[in-house]
């Protein structure tokens, strides 16, 4: 025989295991279409390797190698220059790595232009931090976070929760 | 989102589990000290990570967490008689002190030494504060006490109080680093709280409801900085920090007590929420304390006797929805806890974390978890001891305060986040 289940309210019925089975399951799309940009050389390294992640929508370019000149256009990670305005059209957030302190003129065009377009912006500084004291003062009006003293894991777990 | 596995890992706190082993590397609130307010007084059931137990302090003042049940034959130690130096099994009269070593079996000869052998499972128990603080690890590497400043300032500076909470305890933990909520669902508080109202920085707090963040890992965990725009040229911070593996703060408003919470599991599915309030530098007015007392600030009006919410699940939690409408209360739950709580409960026990939609201003949460998960894999691969178990990571502070726009909060606060004994909080 089994016994009858009555609840005390609504809200203990809702909050039970039991109900918990029905929550709606269909998979979630990835939710957003998300630009990584890394402002150096020991930032590019990890994006490379971060790049080879399951992403659905995130694409990564690089500014190494025009250290310090905010017009030079950025590079996808195989050397194609493209320009900022096209990266960021579609785009609902922008993730910056630096972990020193030359990108920092790039930083501050990127994070201006990423709010003109109200695009949500993410810096992630890479190491202690130190070096890139610059590059974190440039970025901060901008970044809706700063993740500080953040390794690989940081940018690959950032990106996952992000559903990118 | 997460992983399915990873919030496997992370909200599974029983014995042997990787979390769970982590837990058992610190010392945790077991219960009130009040709940073992004098010698000899009644036993309390305790279950902590998924362990049953039973607090005790015996005749001559000391106290012990043991097994639940009677080694005879499982009856619960809970009916027991708190005699000389032990408690009583009152089935067949079996008697254990503090240390769950069994000292007395009545129908054995006078002589025997069968009773030396029988010892049930315990863990130590100090009062430290308001609190009964417990360790259950491996004794041979039990770490030093506990040095949390609101647990060692004197008596009259600090109040703790706790609520069962009917989630997992990851879910309740994250609210504590999760600094965007606060303008939204606490907005009614930050106006009437008698423990919260009337500060320079809730208005800051009210005229800015998109703060920005910046997470920076600790020796024992994170802080956590949210800024808003404060006079022109300046910003307002409100710096969190985060002790591992479930100590937060909540950074203070004025000179209001400063607060903060435990988390504390009590299986997969229920944890004891702690809270504490204390000034550094004076003690508590019997205004505040009595707000305190009456469930104002963190802390919860509790049906009397239990430290059970009055506003429960059961109750829809007294939803009231005129005050919605009104917006006294920003969710029609009343009070700061119990807003808190009920919309961690409604997740269901356990949240399946691979149907979230982070965003960055989630990141101080993202960051915790993989904190955490990467100590229980370094503590389970590696048997590295994990990130707040010293006590010098204790002694952090949560701080308020304005800077200038171009200053970084870590590097300005060094001092306003360390606590100094005698030095008032850094308060706006
Ligand atoms: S807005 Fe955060 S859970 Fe709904
Ligand atoms: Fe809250």
């Amino acid at each position: 025989m089994t016994v009858p289940v009555t609840w005390p309210s609504e809200s203990a019925r809702a909050a039970s295991r039991e109900e918990s089975r029905f929550r709606i399951t269909r998979p979630l799309a990835p939710a957003r279409n998300a630009r990584v940009i890394a402002l150096d050389p020991a930032a590019e390294a990890v994006a490379r390797r971060v790049a080879r992640g399951p992403w659905a929508k995130a694409r990564f370019y690089t500014v190494a190698g025009a250290a310090g000149d905010a017009a030079a256009p950025l590079l996808e990670l195989h050397g194609r220059p493209a320009a900022l305005a096209d990266i960021l059209t579609g785009t609902d957030v922008v993730v910056i790595l630096a972990s020193e302190d030359t990108g920092r003129a790039q930083a501050a065009a990127i994070g201006r232009e990423c709010g003109a377009r109200a695009i949500t912006t993410a810096g992630v500084v890479l190491g202690d931090g130190f070096e890139a004291d610059g590059a974190m003062a440039a970025l901060r009006p901008y970044a809706r976070v700063l993740l500080l003293s953040a390794d690989e894991s940081d940018v690959f777990e950032l990106l996952t929760a992000l559903r990118v | 989102m997460l992983r399915k596995d990873i919030n496997e890992l992370l909200t599974q706190t029983g014995p042997g589990t990787p979390m769970g082993n982590l837990f058992r590397q610190y010392w945790l609130p077991a219960l009130l000290a009040e709940e073992l307010a004098e010698d000899g007084a009644a036993p309390v059931r305790v279950k902590l990570l998924s362990e049953r137990l039973l607090a005790f302090r015996d005749s001559e003042g000391r106290y012990g967490l043991i097994d639940e049940f009677c080694a005879h034959r499982g009856a619960s130690l809970w009916f027991g008689r708190n005699e000389e130096a032990g408690l009583r099994c009152p089935y067949h009269g079996w008697k254990y002190d503090v240390t769950g070593q069994c000292i007395e079996v009545p129908s054995e000869s006078d002589n025997s030494s069968f009773c030396q052998n029988v010892k049930l499972t315990s863990y130590p128990l100090v009062k430290i504060g308001d609190l009964l603080w417990t360790y259950m690890g491996d004794p041979a590497t039990t770490p030093p006490l506990p040095e949390y400043e609101f647990a060692l300032v004197p008596a009259e500076q600090t109040y703790t109080s706790k609520r069962w909470q009917q989630c997992n305890w990851l879910q309740a933990f994250e609210g504590g680093i999760d600094s965007s909520h606060v303008t939204f669902l606490h907005s009614g508080g930050l106006k009437s709280d008698p423990l919260f109202k009337g500060s320079k920085g809730n208005e800051y707090n009210m005229k800015d409801t998109k703060p920005f963040f910046e997470v920076a890992d600790s020796e024992g965990g994170l802080f956590v900085g949210a800024r808003r725009n404060a006079e022109p040229g300046t910003y307002y911070w409100r710096i969190t920090p985060w002790v591992m593996p479930n100590f937060t703060m909540v950074p203070p408003r004025g000179d209001h007590p400063v607060h903060g919470h435990f988390w504390v599991p009590i299986d997969d599915e229920n944890c004891w929420t702690y809270s504490f309030d204390y000034h550094p530098v004076r003690a508590l007015t019997d205004t505040e304390r009595q707000a305190m007392i009456d469930g104002h600030g963190v802390h919860s009006k509790n049906i009397p006797g239990t430290y059970r919410p009055a506003a429960n699940m059961d109750n829809d939690y007294l939803m009231d929805r005129e005050a919605q409408r009104r917006g006294d209360t920003y969710s029609g739950v009343a009070g700061i806890a119990m807003q808190d709580a009920s919309l961690q409960e409604s997740m269901g026990p356990i949240v399946d974390r691979s149907k979230e939609r982070l965003v960055p201003a989630d990141s101080g949460i993202i960051k915790a978890r993989q904190k955490l998960r990467k100590a229980a894999i370094a503590l389970r691969d590696e048997g590295v001891t994990p990130p707040g178990v010293d006590p010098a990571h204790h002694k952090v502070r949560s701080a308020a305060v304005v800077l200038p726009v171009a200053e970084s909060f870590l590097d300005s606060c060094r001092d306003a986040v360390t606590v100094t004994p005698g030095v008032a909080q850094t308060t706006v």
